[in-house]
């Protein structure tokens, strides 16, 4: 076999590889009023579909409500049918999306955000939820929710600082085995020397 | 930056052909799903393939566990990156929802473990309810030796 034939073959496993998850995804940046941030492989990108609890979506397993909050939720886009992961609402302190997409569980929705990934096989990119409406609403609500949310599930945290140093569930891991994860010890080690 | 891969399924099937997916004994396969064993880290999904924090070398491992633990309580869905790269999000852990509010997924964070569910694939997203940790070796990827914390102020500076 020569060279030629081996990237013939090596062409043709490459667009059966395409072909095999559904292409590459379309662009949905007309229209999109999204902020940008210049992460990996950012798109711009407003849509309409439904939100769904995505593992009820792929398996069936579907409990009341998108399971109240305690599950990942997504959106199949209309356009292609795609199931399109929500990672993220629209704050800045490592919140996810979860709180703005539950109030329109099964719900037709249109949002606006940013498509994020850099693999160009990959159809539904994870998303950056920012502006969400029921669909064909004209006021778009900002993907703010969580902030309230979390106060919520959160009595008595109230205090000073973010809402990331006063959380019970990561201040009970970092007194446990410290900030790297390695326990108190290696912790105590590394910030003498390093901070 | 290094390309961070959401495998494509003509890629994971060939990566469980060389060694890293192995069909696994007892679990039934639900519908639609293929029962695995992975090995591999748990991860914060966001950080890792958004890269807003960095590379992707720098945001998993000891370096990143303080974040790790902020997107996991944040809500920002969790994920195990395997041996091969490829990055399955998880959608329950034995038997509980990512965000219920429990300890179970703080715990795990940034670990080297090895896990047993069932795995989904579409539109290019590799999906993982896992089932069982078989095995957690804990944080092995101590990389805060190469790259101290990310973000920087992971650990509050002394008042």
């Amino acid at each position: 076999m020569t060279i030629k034939h081996i990237l013939q073959l090596a062409a043709v496993a490459s667009s059966v590889a395409v072909f095999a998850h559904g292409g590459v995804a379309e662009d949905f940046s007309n229209g999109s009023n999204a902020s940008t941030f210049g992460l990996s492989g950012e798109q711009k990108a407003t849509f309409s579909g439904k939100v769904v609890d995505i593992l009820c979506e792929l398996s069936g397993d579907c409990p009341e409500n998108c399971g109240d909050g305690k599950r990942n939720l997504g959106i199949v886009r209309d356009a292609d049918n795609a199931l399109v992961m929500v990672s993220k609402n629209a704050q800045f302190e490592f919140n996810g999306g979860t709180d703005d997409l539950l109030p329109y569980c099964n719900k037709a929705v249109d949002v606006d955000g940013l498509l994020i990934g850099e693999d160009p096989g990959v159809k539904a990119k994870i998303y950056m939820l920012q502006l969400i409406r029921h669909k064909g609403e004209t006021e778009w609500s900002k993907a703010e929710r969580w902030g309230e949310a979390w106060k919520k599930r959160n009595p008595g945290a109230d205090g000073e600082g973010p809402w990331y140093r006063r959380d019970r569930r990561v201040t009970k891991q970092i007194d446990k085995e410290g900030y790297l994860g390695l326990g108190l010890e290696i912790d105590k080690k590394w910030i003498a020397e390093n901070q | 930056m290094k390309m961070r891969r959401l495998r494509t399924p003509a890629a994971t099937v060939l990566a469980s052909l060389a060694s890293f997916i192995v069909a696994a004994g007892r679990l039934s396969a639900a519908p639609g799903a293929q029962v695995v064993e992975i090995k591999g880290e748990i991860i914060d999904t966001w950080c890792y393939l958004s890269g807003v924090m960095g590379g992707p070398d720098a945001v998993v491992g000891s370096a990143h566990h303080t974040c790790a633990l902020w997107c996991a309580a944040g809500g920002i869905p969790v994920g195990v990156k395997a041996e091969d790269g490829t990055v399955y999000m998880v959608l329950k852990v034995k038997g509980e929802d990512p965000l219920a509010q429990t300890d179970t997924i703080m715990e795990l964070q940034s670990d080297s473990i090895v896990a047993k569910g069932q795995h989904y694939v579409r539109d290019g997203v590799n999906y993982l309810v896992v089932a069982d940790v078989i095995s957690n070796e804990g944080i092995t990827n101590r990389n805060h030796e190469d790259f101290g914390v990310v973000p920087g102020f992971a650990i509050p500076e002394k008042k």
